[in-house]
Order: structure tokens, then C-alpha cells, then sequence
């Protein structure tokens, strides 16, 4: 009996032995072995060049309104809002001046 | 129509002093005088409302950038009676066409001479409207200031 477990031992661990052999000697014989060590260089290389040439690139479909593009009535209208809104705040805090009220929040899309 | 710039007088007072002026019809989009120009006449807001501007460059265009709005019963152009008599903004008529009472600095002074406690009250509510574009002005520049120094610190 103890024979036949030893004997058992040794022919999974012989087994082992020869998967892994073959496992190592099928992966160095890989096409893919060769190309491996540039594969790095490669990656590390493409993204740059992918982000370079699309920040000197203008995006076919802007994500968001740059101000440039706002017309030049609204772009006033805007600034007009925004003065409107400063003017009430500081009223506000000239009525009652508290910390808080000096530098509370307005709606404007210029400072948010 | 009760005047910031005249309270405190007796209803002669203020009679007086309206006689010294010249009533103005402003209609819209015309301006009541511009940054820079002489300023010997200061104004009273009778109706509608005047646009005072400054010029500010947007998009290579020089633009007048709204500050402030008079309303009726108001005061406008104070330079004329603080030296150097220089309007340092410009007044327009907004969208409907204003009435505004134009007193000379000169008439006042000559009326103040005469009556020097009308003058005395017409001096303090001057400093109010003054005190109060100071105070305005002053918060609106800290604010300002405020978020540049938060937008340099990200």
C-alpha cells in the first residue's frame, strides 16, 4: 500500500514536472516571444502621439461652448447679468455686512 | 416725485432749487452726456431710467459695460459739483426715453451762498449717493478680489 501511494506521488509530481516544461517550452516558442520586449515602447509611444495630434487638432464636435463662440449680444447680456448680480450682493452685505455676506455666492456664469 | 439729492428741505426749499434747473427730455438710446466730457450740470431722475457705462474692450471692440442704473428720484453726474467737473462715466437713456431736471453748478453755488443751510442738506444727501457708490464699488472690487486669489491658489 505504501508503495503504491509513493509510487502515485512521484508520477503526479512527474506529471507536474513535464506540464510545466511544456508549458515553458510551448510560451519561448510563442511568435509573440520575439516582439515582447518592444511591446512596452510601442505603448508607451502610441498614447503620447495619440494625444499630441488630437491637442493640435481641433475636435470634430466640440464638447463644450468656448466664449469666443457666445455671440457678442449675449456675451454682454452676460456681463451685464453678472454686474447686476455683484451689485445685489453688495447691497445686501452693505445693509447687513457680515463675513458671510461679503463673500456669498451669486448665479453668475462667470465666476462659477 | 420725492429727490434723494433734496431731503430734508422744506417743500419751498426744494421749489427753489427745481427752479434752478431746466427739465430734459432724453429719448432712448441718446446719451445724457459721456465719460471724460465737462460737467457742469448735475441731474435729477424724473422718469425712466438712465444706463451709466463704461468702456471696456470685448472681443476687440470697445463696448459700454453697464455699472449702474438711475431710477427716478436719483441722482446723476455728482461730478459736476466735485472737482476736477469731469464725468467719469457715460449716461444713456435706456430702453424708454428719460425726463431728467438738469441743475448748473453754478446756479447751485449761487443758491447755496444764499441759503446755506438748503446747501448744508444738499451737501450730506450728496454724500450719501457718494458714500454709497464708495461702499458699492469697494465690495464689488474685494469679491473680486477674493476670486482671483482663489483661481491663482487652484
Amino acid at each position: 500500500m505504501e508503495m503504491f501511494l509513493m509510487g502515485l506521488c512521484m508520477s503526479v509530481f512527474g506529471f507536474g514536472i513535464a506540464a510545466a516544461a511544456f508549458g515553458a517550452a510551448t510560451r519561448s516558442k510563442s511568435p509573440n516571444s520575439a516582439v515582447q520586449p518592444e511591446l512596452p515602447l510601442v505603448k508607451a509611444v502610441a498614447p503620447a502621439r495619440f494625444f499630441s495630434d488630437h491637442v493640435a487638432a481641433p475636435p470634430a464636435v466640440p464638447l463644450t461652448v468656448s466664449p469666443r463662440q457666445v455671440p457678442i449680444e449675449v456675451l454682454l447680456l452676460q456681463i451685464e447679468n453678472h454686474v447686476r448680480m455683484e451689485q445685489a450682493a453688495a447691497e445686501v452685505f452693505i445693509a447687513f455686512p457680515t463675513q458671510a455676506r461679503l463673500h456669498s455666492k451669486t448665479a453668475s456664469p462667470f465666476v462659477n | 416725485m420725492k429727490h434723494e439729492l433734496l431731503n430734508g428741505l422744506s417743500s419751498a426749499e426744494v421749489e427753489q432749487v427745481l427752479e434752478l434747473g431746466t427739465r430734459l427730455i432724453v429719448p432712448s438710446g441718446t446719451s445724457l452726456f459721456r465719460l471724460g466730457d465737462s460737467a457742469d450740470r448735475l441731474f435729477l431722475t424724473e422718469r425712466g431710467r438712465i444706463r451709466l457705462t463704461l468702456p471696456m474692450h470685448v472681443r476687440d471692440r470697445e463696448e459700454d459695460i453697464f455699472v449702474e442704473e438711475s431710477s427716478p428720484g436719483q441722482t446723476v453726474g455728482w461730478s459736476a459739483l466735485i472737482p476736477p467737473y469731469r464725468f467719469t462715466l457715460t449716461a444713456t437713456a435706456a430702453l424708454h426715453e428719460a425726463e431728467v431736471i438738469a441743475l448748473p453748478r453754478e446756479a447751485l453755488r449761487a443758491y447755496f451762498a444764499v441759503n446755506p443751510e438748503a446747501g448744508y442738506k444738499i451737501a450730506l444727501n450728496l454724500a450719501v449717493v457718494i458714500g454709497h457708490r464708495l461702499q458699492l464699488f469697494q465690495t464689488i472690487w474685494l469679491r473680486e478680489m477674493q476670486r482671483t486669489l482663489e483661481a491663482r491658489s487652484v
